[in-house]
């Protein structure tokens, strides 16, 4: 219970410093008087911008939290991230065919839409590779994930080099790339908050079966899990999960990775305390990962996955170390 | 009444043939000890039997069903089976392992869990994570994870491995006993313990179901230093039977 409170009250924290911190910084006060309905320009700009991208950071970091933990828990691989099996290669190059080609759509549809399906026919390319070569089974899902990575981001550095003119810069397409959530509408946000529900219950819906993977193949089976549907089942889920991050969020590495080490210290390894906790891991990761990419080069801003890779990195390699000798 | 049974039981692995037509028919109350040299199809058999691998001919039967036929949860309360390698890829408690065990079962008494930590001495154990525990601590904790829901069938493989004369003996006496009320087929690699603790003994070589017979019976039998390839000088201890091989 102290561990929940302690997560939810530091999420809180992080939030309220999220949302004070930018090129220009804000008071508590102001927060609350702009929360209020003051009309003043800067009030408005709080409300309409800062707050809205706040929150759309928590619940972005949330569902990397999610998928990192749902992946890791398949692959029984603490190396495991939402982004092996080429879901996010998938993501990145549906992204950057909306944004380099000219379709009919309008962008803002078609962004999370296209990265949204790449994530998904990038895992289910991935799965059949590995259902045609006979190898269905993680180690078998990895490689095929590692090879599906490796082409989609040759396809689309080739597109980006063959479409980017002076109309659509490159600038554009790798300031996505290298992750950024997006700034949504307050309808937007009721969309996101929905999505990341549904998510949370689709995660808690596998936990049980998770901890039995977790036991080994041979006593999940002879506790009754069917391994191979579980895993095509699981992995199909952990996509969906990360696509949703993607589509808001980008690509933001390293959050997917840590979050559920963070959270398996703090609640140990049984999935259905793991996957919330590590959804409130992600989400404090983020929202602080986003405040430092807004804050610390005003006025330009650092993309939210540089940030993540340079902060996170370091912090990670930190805790590990000091578990490993305790 | 047969509470387990494979009839003409055929596992082909490739090219190569594991068990060959196999029939053996178990009670519900009786311990079985199967054993053979390397390469019998002990573990093959043990794990057709708990159905976590499909067998390519023939069928095992659970009660009057056939086992391939039955829903995977089912067939999981009722058929236990231990694994002779077994280590979870994280570092649970032995409270949190039991509660996976427990879960597989759709109905189980409050006190189930409780009981299952009395029955196999885990008390005080329950915060304690898996790497941290002894050898003997973690075979109580698998043995009690697979047996907390109380299946009619016990089907073990012995661990042979990180465990030290005293444990081993502790294990195959509970497993042993077991049969007195249920039925329990135990993979043995240590034939003075088959004999001394089992009521029955299933001897297989090469993929082929050599005898079957009552332990006493069995121990006098010259198949048994055929199958094994060596002559034994059967020795009466105090505790049971204690066979030496010679060439």
């Amino acid at each position: 219970m102290k561990v929940w409170l302690g997560l939810g009250a530091m999420l809180l924290l992080a939030m309220i410093v999220a949302a004070c911190a930018g090129h220009e910084w804000a008071s508590p006060a102001d927060l609350l008087r702009a929360i209020e309905g003051d009309q003043a320009l800067r009030s408005r700009l709080l409300f309409d911008w800062r707050l809205p991208r706040v929150i759309a950071a928590a619940f972005v970091g949330a569902l990397l939290g999610l998928g990192g933990t749902i992946y890791q828990g398949v692959f029984r691989n603490p190396l495991a991230e939402p982004y092996l099996l080429g879901s996010a290669g998938g993501a990145a190059l549906g992204a950057t065919v909306a944004l380099l080609v000219p379709l009919a759509l309008p962008q803002s549809w078609l962004l999370p839409l296209l990265a949204f399906a790449g994530a998904w026919g990038a895992t289910m390319l991935v799965i059949g590779i590995s259902r045609v070569a006979g190898a269905v089974d993680a180690a078998g899902l990895l490689l095929a994930g590692v090879a599906v990575a490796a082409i989609l981001g040759a396809l689309r550095s080739f597109l980006m080099l063959a479409l980017s003119d002076e109309t659509v810069s490159l600038q554009v397409v790798l300031s996505w790339v290298l992750g950024g959530v997006q700034t949504p509408t307050w309808a937007g946000i009721a969309v996101l908050v929905l999505i990341t529900l549904a998510c949370v219950a689709l995660s808690l819906a596998l936990a049980r079966k998770l901890d039995v993977l977790g036991l080994g193949e041979t006593m999940a089976v002879a506790f009754g899990l069917d391994v191979h549907r579980f895993v095509m089942l699981a992995v199909l889920a952990g996509s969906v999960i990360v696509a949703a991050a993607v589509a808001f969020g980008g690509l933001v590495a390293f959050v997917g990775l840590a979050s559920p080490h963070v959270a398996r210290w703090l609640v140990g390894p049984l999935h259905r305390p793991l996957l919330p906790a590590s959804a409130l891991v992600g989400a404090i990761v983020v929202v602080l990962a986003d405040a430092i990419a807004r804050a610390a080069l005003p006025p330009a801003e650092i993309p939210l996955g540089l940030v993540t890779a340079v902060a996170g990195g370091p912090f990670f390699v930190l805790l590990l170390a000091r578990r490993l000798r305790t | 009444m047969t509470a387990l049974a494979a009839d003409n039981l055929q596992v082909d692995c490739g090219k190569s043939t594991l068990l060959h037509a196999l029939s053996l028919n178990f009670d519900a109350t009786e311990s079985v000890a199967i054993i053979g040299p390397n390469g019998a199809g002990k573990s093959t058999l043990l794990k057709a039997l708990a159905g976590t691998i499909a067998p390519t001919g023939g069928q095992v039967r659970l009660g009057r069903r056939n086992l391939a036929e039955l829903p995977s949860e089912e067939r999981a309360q009722s058929i236990g089976f231990l694994p002779q390698h077994f280590e979870p890829h994280w570092d649970l408690s032995v409270a949190e392992l039991l509660e996976i065990g427990a879960a597989r079962a759709r109905s189980l008494s409050a006190d189930a869990l409780e009981k299952s930590m009395a029955a196999f001495e885990l008390g005080g154990l329950e915060r304690r994570r898996w790497s941290t525990l002894s050898g003997g601590e973690r075979a109580r904790v698998l043995l009690a994870m697979v047996l907390v829901v109380d299946p009619p069938v016990l089907l073990a493989d012995e661990p042979t491995a990180s465990l030290d004369i005293r444990h081993r003996l502790d294990l195959l006496r509970a497993l042993a006993d077991r049969g007195r009320k249920r039925l329990s087929v135990v993979v043995v690699h240590d034939l003075d313990l088959a004999f001394s603790f089992f009521d029955r003994v299933v001897l297989l070589a090469r993929g082929e179901l050599i005898a079957d017979e009552p332990a006493a019976r069995l121990l006098d039998d010259p198949r048994l230093d055929d199958a094994f390839g060596v002559r034994f000088e059967r020795l009466r201890t105090g505790e049971g039977w204690h066979l030496r091989g010679c060439r």
